[in-house]
């Protein structure tokens, strides 16, 4: 790039990069500005809303009073009123403590965080062992191994939809809630192994064998360079492939509908959102704005990958 | 202190042999340097005795014991790698300590030996500091103060000195000689340069393409090495091997006639003459012009001077013989310019003359 660009170049390059940058962030501002806006605010199409509403922020994440419940003093008359008969004001008031319209955000929020981390977790310390074997140990077959792993991410998640239910129904996994759960643990762990992987064994081919042949002749086994030598020298790719792993489980959709379809209480945050979209009453302040509480965790966790994918940790312990 | 014995080892991989029946016995607090060219075979026997690789057939034994099975951690060996394998997470100072700590020293044992080794390697001020922080000679200073902090059997350096530059590897020379010296550790030692293999081996070990080629100590190499190889391996610059035709009582050298004492050579002579090769390493020749008093030496005449290199006391000099080529190292009185020739004298004992067949020197 010894070229110097010319003005308009730089104009036509800078347009070209603010096109594709509003491209992808339109998204995510039409959510934050729709969550943001009140009820009548809705149908406008400018992206500030004409007041501020926080309302559905509070109501989600449980600060302030619940509009939900109340009983409006109007009604309250109404049913002082003796005329009316207990089923009359039975029904009056069954209408109002209803509770099919709560969104219990903290708890789909603490739900897909367990299900996520673990899955990332138990995702990572398998990936750490198979990736360890496939970089430097020898053994028949590891070839295939590798491919058949890889074979698995290349398989759509559509496709196997079908017959892994089927699969945890027989076993009978299905029956129960947790046995659910379980079934889709596993579904995860095994979607986003392939690439853990192929990510921490591309990481390990990086860091000297000779630095762990130091190790074992200073008397380490193989298992224990593993956690002296390897898993400290990988932090920074750990990091990364723990986000990439909780990410993948914290956004699916596909296997949580299939799997906890029937469990309300257990239900992920884009199951649930999803959900609200085809109630009723789709308030759609709430609904952006349970979208923007969602995207919270994955933004976090891309900030925290970006800063530690500098890496560079293995560096100065041989002479390259 | 131990010793080493390795006994009919051989080494595969794959389909490919790569040492052929090696045999060889290390004594206690013995320095052996294998040396050879790159391929020969010299890293792979050392990564055997470490246990890094493993042994396909024979026994490698430390104090009489085999070890073909063992791990390396459990083989009480320390290693000095070529690229100085440091633990980049750990500062100098953790590096050091480091297989001392695994084999669950005293506190007070790791802080004397600690400063004992940093002492002597000049790394006190140095460590708090992580091995990217270091220079390379640095680095190669504190894998040495990992290996010799430790009451390893054996020492193994591979290769150490080939990643530092001319100056720092002659420094390191000496502080592996001094760290020898005071540890008295059996230690083998493997390099390619054959001047590191002479001046720190009590005992260099020749290898060829998984071959052991001779061994002996590096004097014995220098003078009597056993085939053309090792004649032109060792010693710098590599001894001259020309064409000669070999007759009873004497060598005809580009038709000059040198006496040759019959007995000194080790095969029947016809006395229609054989074609060998003559060995004659430069450090041994001397300009006829400075010869002092009553050597009985042998003159080779009119070599033409091609090409005069001065290197300060010496002068080394490309010379040509008829069509062959051989260079000679006279010392800085030698008056001779380029384009001219000279007479040079060298004592016929020093000669050596090889089978031109099989290349063994015949006159061992």
């Amino acid at each position: 790039m010894n070229r110097k660009r010319s003005l308009l170049q730089n104009i036509l390059l800078t347009l070209a990069i603010l096109t594709v940058l509003f491209f992808c962030l339109f998204p995510f501002i039409q959510i934050l500005s729709t969550s943001l806006k009140h009820q009548f605010d809705w149908g406008n199409p400018s992206l500030i809303p004409v007041k501020f509403n926080l309302q559905a922020y509070k109501e989600l994440l449980g600060f302030g009073e619940s509009t939900e419940g109340q009983i409006p003093e109007m009604v309250k008359k109404l049913l002082n009123n003796p005329l009316i008969t207990k089923e009359q004001r039975e029904k009056i008031l069954s209408k109002y403590q209803s509770t099919s319209d709560v969104f219990p955000f903290p708890r789909f929020f603490l739900n897909t965080f367990l299900l996520s981390a673990s899955a990332a977790s138990v995702s990572l310390a398998l990936a750490v062992f198979g990736a360890y074997a496939f970089s430097r140990l020898r053994f028949g077959g590891r070839t295939i191994i590798q491919r058949s792993i890889l074979f698995v991410y290349m398989v759509g998640g559509v496709l196997l939809m079908v017959p892994l239910y089927q699969m945890s129904v027989k076993v009978g996994l299905a029956k129960t809630v947790w046995g659910s759960l379980l079934s889709l643990l596993l579904i995860y762990i095994i979607q986003t192994l392939p690439v853990s992987l192929y990510m921490l064994g591309n990481y390990f081919r990086t860091i000297p064998y000779s630095i762990e042949e130091a190790a074992t002749t200073d008397g380490c086994s193989r298992i224990e360079s593993i956690f002296i030598i390897i898993i400290p020298l990988s932090v920074p790719m750990l990091v990364t492939v723990f986000v990439y792993c909780f990410i993948i489980a914290w956004n699916e959709f596909l296997f949580a509908s299939v799997f906890l379809k029937q469990y309300h209480n257990f239900h992920t945050l884009p199951l649930a959102i999803q959900s609200l979209f085809v109630s009723k009453n789709a308030i759609w302040d709430r609904i952006m704005a349970a979208s923007m509480l969602t995207l919270v965790p994955v933004v976090i966790c891309f900030l925290f990958a970006m800063r530690n994918l500098s890496g560079g940790l293995a560096e100065g312990g041989v002479k390259e | 202190m131990a010793s080493v014995r390795f006994k009919n080892v051989n080494k595969w991989f794959g389909k490919i042999k790569v040492l052929h029946d090696i045999n060889l016995e290390i004594k206690e607090s013995e320095f052996v340097v294998l040396v050879g060219p790159s391929g020969c075979g010299k890293s792979t026997t050392l990564r055997l005795l470490a246990g890094l690789d493993d042994i396909t057939e024979g026994d490698i034994y430390i104090n009489d014991k085999i070890v073909n099975s063992l791990e390396p951690q459990h083989r009480n060996i320390a290693m000095v790698f070529q690229n100085y394998a440091l633990y980049p997470h750990k500062n100098v100072q953790e590096n050091i300590v480091f297989g001392l700590k695994r084999a669950k020293a005293s506190k007070e044992l790791i802080k004397n030996r600690l400063d004992k080794a940093s002492t002597m390697l000049q790394l006190q001020d140095l460590l708090d500091r992580k091995p990217a922080q270091l220079s390379g000679g640095q680095r190669q200073r504190v894998a040495m103060g990992r290996a010799i902090v430790r009451d390893a059997d054996v020492f193994l350096y591979d290769e150490p000195l080939s990643n530092l530059d001319a100056k720092l590897r002659s420094q390191m020379r000496y502080e592996i000689r001094r760290i020898h010296r005071e540890y008295q550790t059996t230690s083998v030692y493997v390099t390619h340069d054959q001047v590191e293999a002479m001046t720190l081996g009590d005992r260099v070990v020749v290898m060829k393409n998984g071959f052991i080629e001779q061994e002996g100590s590096p004097m014995a190499l220098y003078l009597k090495p056993k085939n053309i190889f090792v004649a032109t391996f060792i010693g710098a610059p590599s001894m001259n091997i020309l064409d000669a035709t070999l007759y009873p009582g004497y060598i005809e050298l580009e038709n000059q006639r040198m006496p040759l004492d019959k007995d000194r050579v080790k095969k029947s002579i016809s006395s229609d003459g054989e074609k060998v090769k003559f060995g004659i390493r430069p450090d041994f020749f001397q300009d006829e012009q400075h010869i002092s008093g009553s050597e009985s030496l042998t003159t080779l005449r009119n070599v033409r001077v091609d090409i005069v290199e001065p290197l300060g006391y010496d002068r080394e000099l490309n010379l040509k013989l008829g069509d062959q080529i051989l260079k000679a190292r006279l010392d800085l009185r030698t008056e001779a310019q380029e384009g001219e020739t000279i007479n040079l004298c060298f004592d016929m004992n020093r000669a050596h003359v090889f089978d031109i067949e099989n290349e063994k020197n015949l006159t061992l």
